[in-house]
């Protein structure tokens, strides 16, 4: 974000680019997601096999696959919420390893959205936003509070500041939880599946709000089944099954002309 | 209801004109529910009456007597322990066995509540070796019966050397022998009460203390650990108040004068404030009963139900004014009672100005009987108290334990995941939450267990600790009165169990998730 607003050059044609779903050149911005041959196994399992990818700064991923393939496996690497065995991970010029000092600073940059929302059931909306900033980045409460208002106001929904969780929709505790995740400031935010567990007359608005995200420049790596959105706001599509990455491309070349037998497959039961 | 004609069975008094017009009154529901309210409510109070009158002659038939007059007659009963070890009268003997039975549930619920969490969270850690012991302690604790073990820590302890008088006097800290283990005894002394006041007053500032430290953590957002110093603001004025307590020895004057306020009020004063609090507090929860049935445009929707509450309600307010009209002999005693409770607390401030808050003595031996055993000086835990403490903690962690695992296992792991994943450190994690959302899971099993734990303490008759029943069953031998004895214990054990309800309901209420 930071990058964003001293760079306007770079960053606005990109913005532009990517809103009106072309493709944009990222080939200058720097590296912020590095993996390289990431391997992971639940036992004789291998949920991960030899993962390499490189996601640049304000790109948009979208990550697809059958279940079981080894997405969101994937996606929860790169915060450390499942440990990878085997390869690198390299996230904004750190190195996730045994060091929790590592672990802790990349937690603090990477923001998540889960499927299940995961919004913390005895706080109110406004607490959920401020609970990490006031205890990790030391905010007053205060300032917490009106950065909180700020984001509510963003994701659309500062009238439900006081309510609870189980108050809420389902869509609207998806857009608190992409609030809560943005209260820390992250350079890159993780999405997985965020639409899943919603009822699809809700599903648009949470859409909607990670549209105007990736239009900020954000860095955004997403796991998901919406391919409407994959098409309009991705930079590049993964595809992946057995914990390998069978094809990767830009959205347009990936849905007119894929280029893998098992991606035609997908594709064709999806569409 | 999928046939309109047919009369539906919703039974909601609005439509009751309208329905019951058509239906037979033997298949109105209304109608039928009212009727077996109030057929049960007659069998309840008839049976209740059939039994006691009939028990009543039973006992006079058989010429067994139920006075209760040996609460006040002299007994020839010695016990072990506890406030006082040579009662005058049997009502005495079973205060003091309350007292110990009291001693035993306190320390053993807040002593079994911390060994319980240990436990519990030992059993869900990582290390290996830590979560083996845990879970072994729990599998062997609660698969032993309770007896079985506080008679094996029984035969443990005694084990131990003997004491002899030629042990002491004692000069040290400690002394461990098969009569239990004396350390040195801090008492309260004349002077408490006053200093008692100076520490209240610090309860007071701690409050401020902590809400001026929670405000400037809240404006900068700096670590003020406000608990930290509410906690100190407390000592600060304890160790103050150790020295100045006897400024406040005019306070004994105010609790005088309440006292004789209280003698001097006619009967008549404490029968209307119970007879408006009574009238007060059943009009304001059918008041707010209704109002809570109220639709937003004003309609009162009553279910049968809800009438039978609000009548129920009214009619029990009725009979408490009743009753408060008609004895007067409860008037009165409160107006007594009130008097010698001021009275009492009077005469703890009217001490010598220089009397200690505390004292300390060291422990020493005596024999009264024929061995020698542990004077009154030290502080001793005995055998008997150890065995069934022991007994009773030990067996009761292993069930809280489980609660408390329980507990943090039901909170999803999504929760961790997502403090985790905003950049809370693992202990934030846990603080901030998982233990606010597992505490609610953990506290109704963990009541329960508190209710458990003190009514276990009853097995300590098994090792001879003079507790409630144990002094009970002497008292009933020598006074032959078994049924009012019981009638004490039941009543004795049913007030404990219902006060440990209350305060974990209130709590547990406080603690509730809001939905929808």
């Amino acid at each position: 974000m930071n990058d964003a607003a001293s760079n306007p050059e770079t960053s606005s044609p990109a913005a532009a680019a990517a809103a009106s779903g072309q493709t944009r050149d990222l080939s200058g911005a720097r590296d912020m997601i590095v993996c390289e041959d990431v391997s992971k196994w639940y036992g004789d399992f291998q949920a991960l096999d030899k993962v390499s990818a490189t996601i640049k700064e304000q790109e948009v991923v979208v990550v697809l696959g059958p279940s079981g393939s080894g997405k969101s496996t994937w996606i929860r690497c790169i915060n450390r919420l499942e440990v990878h065995q085997e390869g690198r991970i390299v996230v904004d010029d750190v190195e996730l390893t045994n060091d929790m000092r590592n672990i802790e600073k990349v937690r603090s940059e990477v923001g998540m959205v889960f499927q299940q929302f995961n919004l913390f059931p005895h706080l109110t909306i406004r607490d959920n936003v401020t609970l990490a900033p006031i205890w990790v980045r030391k905010k007053p409460r205060a300032e917490a509070e009106e950065q909180a208002m700020a984001l509510l106001e963003r994701v659309g929904i500062p009238e439900q500041a006081d309510k609870y969780p189980g108050q809420l929709s389902g869509g609207q505790q998806q857009r608190v939880a992409i609030a809560r995740a943005l209260a820390m400031e992250p350079r890159i935010m993780l999405f997985d599946e965020p639409t899943s567990a919603l009822d699809p007359e809700m599903i648009k608005e949470v859409l909607d709000v990670m549209k105007t995200l990736a239009h900020s420049g954000m860095t955004m790596m997403v796991v998901t089944h919406e391919m409407g959105f994959a098409k309009e706001v991705a930079d590049r599509l993964i595809f992946m099954e057995d914990g390998q990455i069978v094809e990767q491309n830009t959205p347009d070349l990936f849905f007119s002309n894929p280029t893998e037998e098992r991606t035609k497959l997908f594709l064709s039961q999806i569409l | 209801m999928t046939q309109p004609t047919h009369s539906s069975s919703t039974g909601s008094s609005n439509t009751h004109a309208a329905v019951s017009a058509r239906v037979p009154l033997w298949r109105d529901v209304v109608v039928l529910k009212w009727v077996t309210q109030v057929a049960l409510l007659a069998v309840v109070l008839g049976t209740m009456w059939f039994l006691a009158s009939q028990a009543g002659d039973n006992l006079r038939a058989r010429n067994i007597n139920t006075d209760f007059d040996f609460i006040e007659r002299p007994v020839d009963i010695q016990l072990g322990e506890g406030i006082d070890t040579h009662p005058d009268t049997g009502g005495r003997a079973l205060w003091t066995g309350m007292v110990n039975t009291l001693r035993l549930s306190i320390a053993g619920i807040a002593v079994a509540t911390v060994l319980g969490v240990i436990v519990g969270l030992a059993r869900l850690s990582d290390n290996w070796l830590v979560s083996r012991l845990a879970s072994t302690w729990v599998e062997v604790l609660r698969n032993v019966p309770l007896l079985v073990q506080m008679i094996f820590y029984f035969s443990v302890l005694t084990t131990l050397p003997r004491v002899g008088l030629d042990t002491g006097p004692i000069n040290g800290w400690l002394h461990i022998s098969n009569k239990g283990i004396s350390m040195p005894r801090v008492f309260i002394a004349d002077g408490f009460y006053q200093w008692l006041v100076v520490v209240l007053i610090g309860a007071v500032a701690a409050r401020f203390v902590h809400r001026r430290r929670t405000r400037i953590h809240d404006e900068t957002g700096a670590n003020t650990s406000p608990m930290l110093w509410a906690i100190g603001t407390v000592a600060l004025f304890g160790l103050v108040g150790l020295f100045v307590h006897p400024a406040f020895s005019w306070l004994g004057g105010v609790f005088g004068a309440v006292a004789e306020l209280l003698d001097s009020l006619p009967v008549i004063v404490p029968q209307v404030v119970l007879a408006a609090a009574a009238i007060g507090l059943a009009a304001r929860w059918i008041l707010r009963f209704l109002a809570a049935h109220r639709s937003a445009r004003g309609h009162l929707a009553l279910t049968d139900d809800d009438w039978f509450r609000v009548i129920f309600t009214a009619a029990a307010s009725l009979a408490i004014v009743f009753l408060v009209v008609r004895w007067t002999g409860l008037s009165s005693w409160i107006l007594n009672s009130g008097r010698d409770l001021f009275h009492v607390i009077e005469a703890k401030f009217d001490v010598d100005g220089a009397a200690r808050p505390f004292d300390a003595m060291r422990p020493d031996i005596v024999q009264k009987g024929k061995f020698p055993n542990y004077g009154v000086n030290g502080l001793t835990l005995s055998l008997g108290f150890a065995a069934v403490f022991f007994g009773v903690v030990f067996y009761t962690s292993a069930f809280i334990g489980e609660n408390v695992r329980g507990g943090i296992l039901a909170v999803p792991k999504g929760q961790t995941e997502a403090a985790l994943a905003v950049g809370l450190t693992r202990g934030q994690v846990i603080r901030r939450v998982v233990l606010p959302q597992a505490f609610r899971i953990i506290l109704p099993p963990t009541g329960n267990q508190y209710l458990n734990l003190t009514k276990n303490t009853s097995l300590a008759i098994a090792v001879g600790y003079s507790e409630i029943v144990q002094v009970g069953t002497t008292v009933f031998n020598q006074t032959g009165r078994t049924l009012p004895v019981v009638a004490i214990w039941m009543l004795f054990y049913l007030s404990c169990s219902l006060t440990i309800s209350v305060i974990v309901n209130w709590f547990n209420v406080r603690m509730q998730l809001v939905e929808r």
